[in-house]
């Protein structure tokens, strides 16, 4: 669509340039096109002859009515902005399956990380105790168990994005298919024949397509010709194209054309694309960031272990385990401790030292390599995924409210007068362009408001 | 002195909470013109707006700076309570604010195509044949 809007703007530039030459020819081009023109797509009326001295000039036509090609302009506008939605309330409605696994509701990752952080000051406090041991060995192994359930459930949300895919792919096909008919349908018998009809139920399949994945259409005298947005067929005239699922190398469902071809990565829009995006980039971005948190913050709790002597005097081990491969450190991480005696307490190997559990404190607050505390690093992914569900949700719900523009514009009556119309939308532009200032504003008086905080008590 | 300057700041505060109040109100408003396509009913609200965050501006300028020039004395503080409902109102405006500029940047784009293809439709509109005359417009070929 980007590419049809830059279009029209470059020819409304052109157009205006050349106004003067436009001006007159376009008697000529106008009266030459005026009589093919059906009172459904545009009414003309030729206007009358004008003399100036003896020389006569053809008046041009006047266009009286536009309804009908307004129509086309806004149902390809619908179209795109119904495949945008569909997209962000896949993704909205994904992301708010995620957002439920950052909750604080004591058995989550920075409830794990603040009772392990508890744990060893009462440990510290009580070297020699076997209950505060213990206790350090439970909170560890709640911690783990956190990492693990996080992972889990952003594997299974990955996977129920997985399984639409094939699902919606199942239902473009149904729609292609229905479409192709009817595009033979329509090439056999005049839309004037039956009223419009065919041509409603087409507009209605078509537009069900665009919400379940971006489409671009494009005429001719065959029907409409139908792709995906970036140009795999799906319907010429009245053939339709499946596209196909396959497992890929991934495990997941990857989305053939018809020959064969993968599109997985260029499919964008609808139903489809949501669930695509959120399941190969959206949920693996927070993977990536929750696995990474396990496999340092493991590795200098390690390290802080390694540095002390167990309740045995032996040089602490490991404290935790984490899998080789990286991509599975939260899903994998585990206690490997067997015993609570196990904790490398002492810095000297003597009895009833706790020189060493400033050490392992301080691998709950130090930086990691990512660059940021345990703690830290938790909070930015919670915020991450609690930003993402918020924006899929605002794009859904202001896309819809764009929708209803668009659509009451729809229904608007026919007898279109252009030049008020024309007016209208450029006022409604420069109150835009006043509203994008205020919201500019807006966002300034966010800083200015917690200033003011942080000039008082606050 | 102290008690005057206490007052006067809790005063000008207690107005920009009102303001955020009323400017959210506005932005209410404006998105369910935009989407009604009410366009004198958006134009009333946009004017509103401008004159709530100017005036907003301006009294967060004064509350972020609460001393006069060359005094010493510390920052008056804003009651406690108020300021926690300004941080609320403030808090819910922002995220007002981007959904009104996100519907802003859907409707624009919207708009744009519908100026530009009015403004270019004089003499442009081409003749096809047969049933499919409906779409052969100058603006499908685009």
């Amino acid at each position: 669509m980007g590419g049809l809007n830059t279009s029209l703007l470059i020819g409304v530039q052109a157009l205006d340039a050349n106004q003067g030459a436009l001006e007159a020819t376009s008697n000529n081009i106008a009266n030459v096109n005026t009589p093919g023109y059906t009172r459904e797509v545009a009414q003309f009326t030729e206007n009358g002859e004008n003399q100036t001295g003896d020389q006569v000039t053809g008046g041009g036509v006047a266009l009286s009515g536009l309804q009908s090609i307004r129509d086309e302009l806004l149902n390809i506008q619908i179209q795109h902005q119904t495949s945008q939605q569909n997209s962000a309330n896949t993704q909205s409605s994904s992301l708010q399956q995620v957002q439920t696994l950052f909750t604080t509701n004591g058995d989550d990752i920075a409830s794990g990380l603040t009772a392990l952080s508890s744990s060893l000051a009462q440990l510290s406090a009580s070297p020699s105790s076997t209950a505060a041991q213990q206790g350090v060995l439970s909170s560890g192994k709640n911690l783990a168990a956190a990492f693990n359930t996080t992972a889990q459930g952003l594997a299974t949300a990955q996977s129920d994005a997985d399984q639409q895919v094939p699902q919606t792919i199942t239902q473009i096909n149904l729609l292609t298919q229905q479409i192709a008919k009817l595009n033979t349908q329509l090439g056999q018998v005049p839309a004037a024949n039956d009223g419009g009809t065919t041509q409603d139920q087409l507009d209605q399949l078509v537009q069900q397509l665009s919400g379940l994945t971006g489409i671009s259409i494009t005429q001719n005298n065959d029907g409409e010709t139908i792709t995906t947005a970036s140009g795999t067929p799906l319907v010429m005239g009245g053939q339709s194209f499946d596209l196909q699922a396959a497992t890929g190398t991934n495990g997941f469902k990857q989305v053939l054309d018809s020959n064969g071809n993968n599109i997985t990565s260029s499919i964008q829009g609808g139903t489809l694309g949501g669930a695509i995006e959120t399941r190969d980039q959206v949920i693996p971005g927070f993977q990536s960031q929750l696995n990474t948190l396990a496999s340092q913050f493991a590795t200098a709790f390690n390290s802080a272990q390694a540095q002390g002597y167990d309740s045995n005097g032996k040089t602490g081990g490991n404290f935790f385990s984490v899998p080789s491969n990286p991509n599975g450190a939260a899903a994998g991480i585990t206690v490997a401790l067997t015993s609570a005696s196990q904790v490398a307490i002492s810095s000297d190997g003597s009895a009833g030292s706790n020189g060493n559990v400033a050490n392992l404190s301080a691998a709950l607050t130090n930086t990691l390599p990512s660059g940021q505390s345990p703690s830290d690093a938790y909070a930015n992914l919670v915020f991450q995924v609690g930003n993402a569900a918020s924006n899929a949700s605002t794009q859904s719900t202001a896309i819809g409210q764009n929708l209803t523009q668009l659509t009451n514009q729809q229904g608007a009556v026919s007898a279109v007068d252009i030049n008020e119309e024309t007016t209208n939308l450029m006022r409604f532009q420069a109150a835009f362009e006043a509203a994008s200032r205020i919201v500019s504003t807006v966002q300034v008086l966010d800083n200015a408001t917690l200033n003011m905080g942080s000039s008082s008590s606050f | 002195m102290t008690t005057v300057v206490t007052q006067d700041r809790d005063r000008n505060a207690a107005e920009y909470l009102r303001l955020l109040v009323t400017l959210r109100e506005e932005l209410d408003k404006a998105m369910g013109a935009i989407a009604s396509n009410a366009l004198e009913q958006f134009e009333d609200s946009i004017a509103s707006q401008q004159l709530l965050s100017a005036r907003l501006v301006v009294l967060a300028d004064e509350l972020s700076v609460p001393l006069a020039a060359g005094n010493t004395a510390p920052p008056v503080p804003i009651d406690d309570h108020l300021m926690h409902q300004i941080f609320i109102a403030g808090d819910s405006l922002q995220k007002l604010n981007r959904a009104y500029a996100a519907l802003l940047h859907h409707s624009s784009r919207s708009t744009a195509l519908m100026v530009s293809f009015f403004a270019s439709a004089r003499g442009q509109i081409q003749e096809a044949s047969g049933p499919r005359l409906k779409y052969q417009t100058w603006s499908c070929q685009m």
